[in-house]
């Protein structure tokens, strides 16, 4: 049993593994239609035909594409993403010092909307054919229809400017100093022993986590109380109460488990997306993480940043599905046993 | 079933957020059609003298300028009101678009399903491990700025949720019985998809179309205000609040509007879509961006 | 004192512009240790009655009057709280579904424990004991074993077995059996009804068993209460009632069931249906009345009594004394097949799955294995077996659907197996196959008219009117009225539709009917109207049929000879009568011995010595 559930884990991991090649020939196709030459783009302006055509044998653009390909793809899996264009630096580096600080947005951006997504889905299951229904429903269809950057800048109107209780620029206050150990500062702030920098790092997560969170949480509502409405439907709920099983019982041991499983595949499509719109909250609150990165790399052609970056998003992303995947796994019999 | 007001109409059109919808969406519309002729002064008129005007209903506006100005001086209502011809175009050409490509798709897998299916779906799988704001601007790096590529690249993002939703209804569809009965009585594939698959898909069709069009809306913003989508002559909301963002404590009036801007048309979308899903019976998971 | 008496109770739906009772003015008492059936076809309300004791109604449906006491308490007027107490304790339910009646993420082992722990039985220790003592008393092997197992690990005759066992955990004083069997094989229902007794027994439980199955009833229940459209229509000892029926309506159930032993005899046919919510608010007299082969003038007039006719046997008529004129009709005219060369001849026909399990493992399930049979013009053949026995699968590539492994089918001469387009064509022009389930197989989106006339749009024959007024002719055919062509499918009854199935399968002119379990789910009236129409179309238009069934007495009924399918294979096959009278294989005997008797008197002795707790075996289509 536990063996037939770590071969299914196992052969979702091989899928996506799968579906990461298919990603990067995606991103090295899209990318290569571009309209730039790579090789005069790596070098000094006032570099000459000759040197940029030796470049161009260099960087092997004169052979035929799949080759190309395959040279990069090796290149990759040996950590070579190249170097930046405009940093004149290894492109890794760059993004694994920036990608903690994007994994530490995101997660707690993710924790925010979970909690508010089945706190809210309980809610409108609570209220369901009363008259407050129409109203928080109605509610939903707005909260649905303000994306994390509206969000963004409507926080930083209201509780930064306004209200001046959070700042909204950077990660930390920029008189502190703190040690790389992990990249990621809640943790290493306080393996330096400095509750101020913590205490800094928080304030300066909150808003931009907010904005995610809040901007992603109406769907899980959504499909929490439609999968609860669901549940309630089948005859295991009604006879249930037929054994005399009372209410509170019935929606934390029966109900909840059967509707977690819709709502958990739901969550994991959704954390994808919000993942993605750390990018756009980030250029926002001017948070160092892969979405400026990116954003930069973007203005100014820096094709090695781009590829690079995009591939670590796809990778982070199918992470979460995986995850996820196996949760689902792990959750519901039906598909672990036979 | 006693006479109700309004029963004459067909159910979908009784339903109070469908009407609001339609209200709104039509609003926009008839803004984005009529603009040269609504609008109050030229979108990119410059007026130096007058910058950062705020709204006539706050100390110090002018009523020549009934939402106030921008840092240049320019009518913040015209351009709004021009604004809404970019987001419309993007609105109805990328999701028109995404859904033909999405739902054709979709019918091919599930009617045929087997390795069909299975190719489709790793291309789903391929494109959804893409974040779509992450897509969209790789492939904006790809094609280039400018407006048709705005759409193109929606499209190209896009097409994927239509195609996820409607792929599982067609299966379902497909596995009744009056579909393999159309088979044994001689029907084709064609003929079998586009006359008993496809009237039956219509509600979806219509519900996700409504939904990708606010999704376009925030995709074209959010392009737009990181300076990918239509050049500095064209208003766009998007534009807008790029500006807006860097006068914050000038005036937040410049912010505030466009946002809600966006926050109308995509409230439109959605409250009709969602309005329409109800009456049209579709089941379809709550989705977006 | 009685265990459960209905005083005067009805239950009103607010359902139209004014409420209408659902169930009106029941009254009946139930003793302690004996089984009351409660008879009727659906719509009737029997199944609000067993909502009505757990208090647990639909919305918008609530009890207008009445009382209905269990152990003396009002159910209806007691509080919530303690009903609630009652609940699962003194009263227990055994449901319809028992493959949904479990939860599918919790354990077998922790949905008894809940339950065992709410009847707060000792430690998780001492209840873990008594859990697998209780499924061992419901005769499940390796109890122990089963209680880490999921609901779909199991069949659905040990679901059941296992809600039995929860449901007498407590040694109940009432249970509440609503359909218990409906959705289980034929020789799995012999065997939970069984066991169902044998646990009343033992605990001396009153049980209200409710039922569409006369027969059924008549063979377990003490008393019977005959439930027509929420009213009682007959209330008596099992065997009197059924061995004398005094109303009507329970005459004309009795004679529109096929029988099982004897002579075939017709069946009778009441028209349309039962009434409606609507109709009933509209009503003044008795509830049967439009349909009633007897009625008299004051039928329509005033509600007839509850008449009290011998010890303890009533029946709600005024005229009962014309209920035993009530006579089934002629047997139906015996066609001679056409003995010349076979329409339809099959020849080590198989099939097998492919199921993958797991990395580039597979395993090939043979779904069916080398069936042979020929078919002969105007000849109707059953094929009988229980689920996973592979007759649909059979049905499936007799038609196309499915494509065959191994053997051939040759129509009219001519090998169709491999379904290229010109053998497809062919194919077309000699079967056509009508679908199990009416609501999956008309499209609701397209009209009656336009559905029956398909294959006309299909082959691009005649214009509009042209198709029209071949619609016409075919709803006319199969007995619907002349609008029904401008109706959509939902706005039908299932009979109707089913109807309407036919005739588009008829409107290609078939030399061959493919019928998938045309009946199931349909009531016992509505299966005979639809069985007779079969038998008329043959002799009106001539064609043969396969008719795939899991009711041994519709088979017997309708088809010539037999096909007796047990996991992939034919195991007998025959003149229906032969098989029927004289089984050879002992799987024959054994589902043939699981149908109740037609007389109560008789002895029902289904074969209970094979276990059911098996894994189940299913199509994997």
């Amino acid at each position: 049993m536990f063996a037939t559930l770590l071969t299914l884990i196992g052969r979702r991991l091989l899928l996506s593994i799968l579906i990461l090649l298919l990603v990067s020939v995606l991103l090295f196709i899209v990318l290569r239609a571009l309209p730039f030459d790579p090789a005069a783009m790596s070098l000094p302006p006032n570099a000459t035909l000759a040197e940029i055509e030796a470049k161009r044998l260099e960087m092997g653009l004169n052979l035929p594409l799949p080759q190309q390909y395959l040279i990069w793809l090796s290149h990759v899996l040996h950590g070579d993403f190249g170097s930046s264009i405009q940093f004149r630096r290894g492109v890794l580096g760059l993004v694994t010092s920036t990608l903690p600080a994007t994994i530490e947005l995101a997660v707690l951006a993710m924790l925010i909307a979970s909690a508010l997504g089945l706190a809210g889905g309980l809610t409108l299951f609570h209220v369901r054919g009363t008259a407050k229904e129409p109203i928080m429903d109605l509610g939903t269809v707005v909260l649905l229809s303000l994306p994390e950057f509206l969000w963004a800048l409507f926080l930083i109107l209201v509780v930064g400017v306004a209200l001046h209780w959070l700042p909204f620029t950077g990660r930390i206050d920029p008189n502190m100093r703190l040690p790389v150990t992990t990249g990621f500062l809640l943790i290493d702030s306080w393996i330096a022993g400095r509750p101020d920098i913590f205490k800094s790092a928080v304030e300066h997560l909150i808003l931009p986590s907010l904005a995610l969170g809040i901007a992603f949480s109406p769907a899980i509502m959504r499909v929490l109380r439609s999968s609860l409405i669901d549940v309630y439907q089948e005859d295991y709920i009604h006879l249930a109460r037929l054994r005399g099983l009372g209410e509170k019982r019935i929606l934390l041991r029966h109900a909840l488990k059967n509707a977690a499983l819709p709502t958990l595949s739901l969550m994991g499509v959704q954390f994808g997306f919000l993942f993605g719109g750390t990018l756009l909250v980030e250029v926002i609150f001017s948070y160092p993480g892969l979405g400026n990165l990116m954003v930069d790399a973007v203005r100014n052609a820096d094709l090695p940043i781009i590829q690079a970056v995009g591939l670590t998003y796809c990778i982070v992303v199918l992470s979460i599905n995986t995850v996820v995947d196996s949760l689902y796994l792990i959750l519901n019999p039906k598909l672990r046993l036979r | 079933m006693p006479s109700r007001p309004l029963s004459f109409l067909p159910t979908w059109l009784r339903s109070a957020r469908v009407l609001i919808g339609i209200a709104i969406v039509s609003a926009i519309a008839l803004c984005a059609i009529f603009a040269p002729q609504i609008a109050p002064h030229d979108p990119n008129e410059q007026n130096l003298l007058s910058v950062f005007l705020p709204p006539v209903w706050m100390q110090g506006g002018d009523p020549a300028f009934l939402l106030g100005t921008d840092s240049l001086g320019r009518d913040v209502l015209s351009r709004l009101i021009f604004g809404a011809r970019v987001a419309m175009l993007v609105a109805v050409l990328a999701s028109f678009g995404a859904m033909i490509i999405g739902a054709t798709l979709a019918y091919l897998a599930g009617y045929f399903g087997g390795r069909i299916d299975a190719l489709i779906g790793r291309a789903v799988d391929v494109w959804m491990s893409f974040p779509p704001v992450i897509l969209s601007l790789i492939l904006m790096v790809g094609l280039g700025i400018g407006l048709r590529n705005v759409i193109l690249a929606i499209v190209l993002v896009d097409w994927t949720r239509f195609c996820r939703v409607l792929r599982s209804e067609v299966l379902v569809i497909a596995r009744k019985d009056y579909v393999a009965a159309a088979g044994l009585l001689g029907f084709s594939h064609w003929r079998t998809i586009t006359s008993e698959i496809v009237p039956a898909t219509i509600p979806l069709l219509i519900t996700l179309m409504s939904l990708e069009m606010g999704v376009a809306v925030i995709v074209e913003a959010l392009l737009s205000f990181i300076g990918f989508s239509v050049g500095a002559q064209t208003p766009a909301w998007g534009q807008m609040i790029a500006d807006g963002r860097q006068y914050i404590y000038d005036s937040p009036w410049n912010l505030i509007l466009p946002i809600l801007a966006i926050f109308l048309a995509v409230f439109g979308f959605n409250i009709l879509g969602d309005g329409l899903r109800r009456t049209l019976d579709v089941r379809v998971s709550a989705q977006r961006t | 004192m009685d265990m459960l008496i209905a005083r005067n109770l009805s239950v009103s739906a607010a359902l139209a512009e004014r409420p209408v009772n659902v169930i009106e003015n029941l009254d009946f008492s139930l003793a302690p240790g004996r089984i009351l059936g409660l008879v009727g076809e659906s719509g009737a309300g029997k199944s609000m009655i067993g909502r009505t004791v757990a208090q647990l109604l639909p919305p918008l449906f609530s009890v207008s009057q009445g009382e209905l006491l269990f152990d003396g308490q009002n159910l209806v007027t007691m509080p919530a709280d303690a009903r609630r107490e009652l609940l699962g304790r003194d009263i227990a339910f055994v449901p319809q579904e028992p493959m949904s009646g479990l939860n599918p993420v919790l354990t077998i082992g922790q949905q008894i424990d809940e339950h065992l722990a709410r009847l707060q039985v000792g430690n998780r220790r001492t209840r873990h004991d008594r859990a697998v003592a209780m499924l061992d008393a419901v005769h499940l092997p390796r109890p122990a074993e089963l209680l880490s197992k999921y609901p779909h690990q199991l069949s659905g005759g040990m679901c059941q077995r296992v809600l039995i066992a929860m449901a007498f955990a407590s040694r109940p004083k009432l249970l509440v059996a609503d359909e218990p069997t409906t959705a289980l094989d034929v020789t799995i229902q012999a065997r939970i009804v069984q066991l169902i007794a044998e646990m009343q027994r033992i605990d001396g439980t009153s049980v209200l068993f409710i039922t569409h199955d006369l027969r059924l009833a008549a063979q377990i229940c003490d008393e019977i209460l005959v439930l027509y459209a929420g009213r009682v229509a007959e209330y008596g000892p099992a065997r009197e009632v059924f061995a004398r029926p005094r109303h009507p309506y329970t005459r004309c159930l009795q004679l529109s069931n096929p029988v099982m032993s004897g002579a075939n005899r017709g069946l009778y046919t009441l028209p349309e249906r039962m009434p409606g919510l609507q109709a009933l608010s509209e009503m003044t007299g008795c509830a049967f009345a439009s349909r009633c082969p007897v009625v008299r003038e004051d039928c329509t007039t005033t509600p007839p009594p509850l008449v009290s006719l011998a010890p303890a046997h009533r029946a709600a008529c005024r005229h009962s004394e014309a209920t035993p004129g009530i006579v089934a009709p002629q047997p139906p005219v015996e066609t001679a097949p056409s003995a010349a060369a076979p329409l339809l001849s099959v020849s080590n026909l198989g099939k097998t799955f492919r199921v993958g399990r797991g990395f580039f493992q597979h395993e090939d399930v043979a779904a069916v294995k080398s069936v042979n049979f020929d078919l002969n013009d105007n000849e109707f053949i059953g094929i009988v077996g229980e689920s996973g026995s592979g007759k649909s699968t059979v049905a499936r590539m007799l038609c196309g659907l499915e494509t065959p492994t191994s053997g051939t089918i040759a129509v009219s001469g001519r090998d169709v197996t491999q379904g290229d387009t010109a053998a497809r064509r062919h194919l077309r022009s000699y079967v056509q196959m009508v679908f199990q389930d009416p609501q999956s197989a008309l499209n609701p989106r397209r009209r009656v008219g336009s559905i029956v006339t398909q294959s006309l749009e299909a082959t691009g024959t005649g214009n509009h009117a042209a198709r029209l007024a071949r619609a016409q002719a075919l709803i006319a055919e199969i007995g619907l009225p002349p609008e029904a062509a401008f109706r959509f499918p939902p706005q039908l009854s299932g009979g109707q539709r089913q109807r309407v199935n036919i005739a588009r399968a008829l409107c290609a002119e078939p030399r061959i009917l493919i019928a998938d379990e045309i009946v199931s789910g349909l009531d016992v009236s509505v299966q005979a109207q639809l069985l007779n129409l079969l038998l008329r179309l043959r002799r009106e238009r001539g064609f043969a049929m396969l008719l795939i069934s899991h009711d041994l007495s519709v088979v017997r009924y309708l088809c010539d000879r037999v096909l007796v399918m047990y996991r992939g294979e034919v195991v007998e096959s025959g003149v229906t009568a032969d098989v029927f009278d004289n089984p050879q294989h002992s799987y024959t005997k054994t589902l043939l011995a699981a149908v109740p008797p037609d007389d109560p008197a008789t002895i029902w002795r289904p074969k209970t010595d094979s276990a059911d707790g098996t894994l189940p075996v299913e199509d994997p289509a």
